[in-house]
């Protein structure tokens, strides 16, 4: 037991050190993760927005088109 | 090109070129796009076949604003590894809505399964063009999207092309003499690693239009139209590509004719394919495409309805 508890301190040591150069390069870690986070993101507006917009669009062009016009399949 | 304009004013310009074959080199017209480069010879030689029923139908609410819904019913080919194609018969519902204008152009259509496939086009100055083309689907990974901004000089553009997972390309084609244009394309792919470079040519004059492209892919495509009046015209093409020594040679017509446009090729890999537009009223239109591979034993006929 005892050499147990030896290798868990010897664990968490490396553990801090590793810690430590992941701190320098994180800067780069995360200008990446948010830049995926943001394609993410946009990638779902996209899918679910694009289409309403161009109907947002176009119903306030002028001539104005009424509500009944969008709808009715004639 | 001369045949764009309508037929008076297209007699004195014949006469007028006719008159001075003296270039003015520092007024040259613009050059075609370089992705529109073959156009001509694609108009005849990759006509829009399909395989079962197709309806379109589109709905204009003002001069800007449309929507349009289309079905399509019929087998479509699956990749399958063997050599066999596999057809599996499928149906779809396409939903979509465009919106013109001058400056702005919106494409959308949404099919019953997800997809989305939008397209964007604005003029962001007189000679900046910014577009965009985006499919997404729900699968994770599947979904693509390219970037292009061209530029336009006064007789070159140039266009640069930004795709996700890093795919990076420019073009640029210049206007050498009044028929003559040069133009050259590099790309970079991230995945899987390539890259490639390029060059094309393209001559023209009114009656016939002649185009080469050569990539470092091992691609060479060489195509030749000749207008043979106002309502016939006939292309050539030959396709080879010096890695996999795949040579393809194909010969193609186009007629349009008053109420009907019809368009065919016969290919040397044994395909004889045809696709026929008639105008059964203002508005209507009526088609009807068949392809026969006669070397892979695929016979494909669709027919159509396109209402607005």
């Amino acid at each position: 037991m005892e050499s147990t508890i030896s290798l868990k301190t010897k664990g968490k040591g490396k553990g801090s050190k590793g810690a430590s150069s992941s701190d320098d390069k994180s800067k780069f870690d995360i200008v990446k993760e948010w830049s995926n986070w943001s394609l993410k993101k946009a990638k779902v507006a996209t899918h679910y927005g694009f289409i309403p917009l161009i109907i947002i669009i176009g119903m306030n062009s002028d001539p104005k088109p009424n509500l009944f016009q969008l709808l009715s399949p004639v | 090109m001369a045949d764009l304009l309508p037929p008076l004013t297209a007699a004195q310009v014949d006469a007028k070129t006719k008159v001075d074959e003296k270039v003015d080199y520092s007024n040259l017209p613009s050059p075609v796009p370089y992705e529109e480069l073959h156009r001509e010879a694609f108009m005849s030689l990759k006509a829009d076949n399909f395989e079962g029923l197709r309806f379109d139908f589109t709905k204009a609410l003002n001069q800007k604003f449309s929507l349009s819904h289309s079905v399509m019913m019929g087998p479509t080919e699956v990749p399958s590894q063997s050599a066999e194609t596999i057809k599996i018969p499928t149906a779809h519902y396409e939903f979509g809505a465009n919106y013109f204008e001058p400056k702005l152009m919106l494409i959308g259509r949404v099919m019953t399964d997800g997809r989305l496939n939008a397209r964007l086009k604005a003029d962001l100055t007189d000679k900046l063009i910014v577009k965009a083309n985006a499919q997404i689907t729900n699968e994770p990974h599947l979904s693509h999207a390219m970037f292009n901004f061209d530029y336009m000089g006064s007789d070159y553009r140039a266009q640069l092309q930004l795709g996700n997972s890093a795919l990076i390309g420019a073009t640029y084609i210049q206007s050498v003499t009044n028929r003559l244009s040069l133009g050259g394309e590099v790309f970079w792919a991230g995945v899987p690693r390539k890259s490639g470079i390029g060059y094309a040519a393209r001559y023209e004059s009114d009656k016939m239009v002649a185009t080469a492209q050569v990539a470092s892919t091992g691609a060479v495509v060489m195509n030749y139209v000749q207008k043979i009046s106002e309502k016939v015209s006939l292309a050539t093409d030959f396709m080879f590509n010096y890695f996999s020594r795949d040579v393809t040679a194909s010969v193609g017509y186009d007629y349009i004719l008053r109420q009907a446009r019809v368009r065919g090729k016969i290919d040397s890999n044994g395909v004889a394919s045809a696709l026929v537009e008639e105008r059964l009223s203002m508005g209507l239109n009526f088609l009807l495409s068949a392809e026969l591979d006669h070397k892979k034993k695929d016979y494909k006929f669709g027919f159509g309805l396109t209402v607005g």
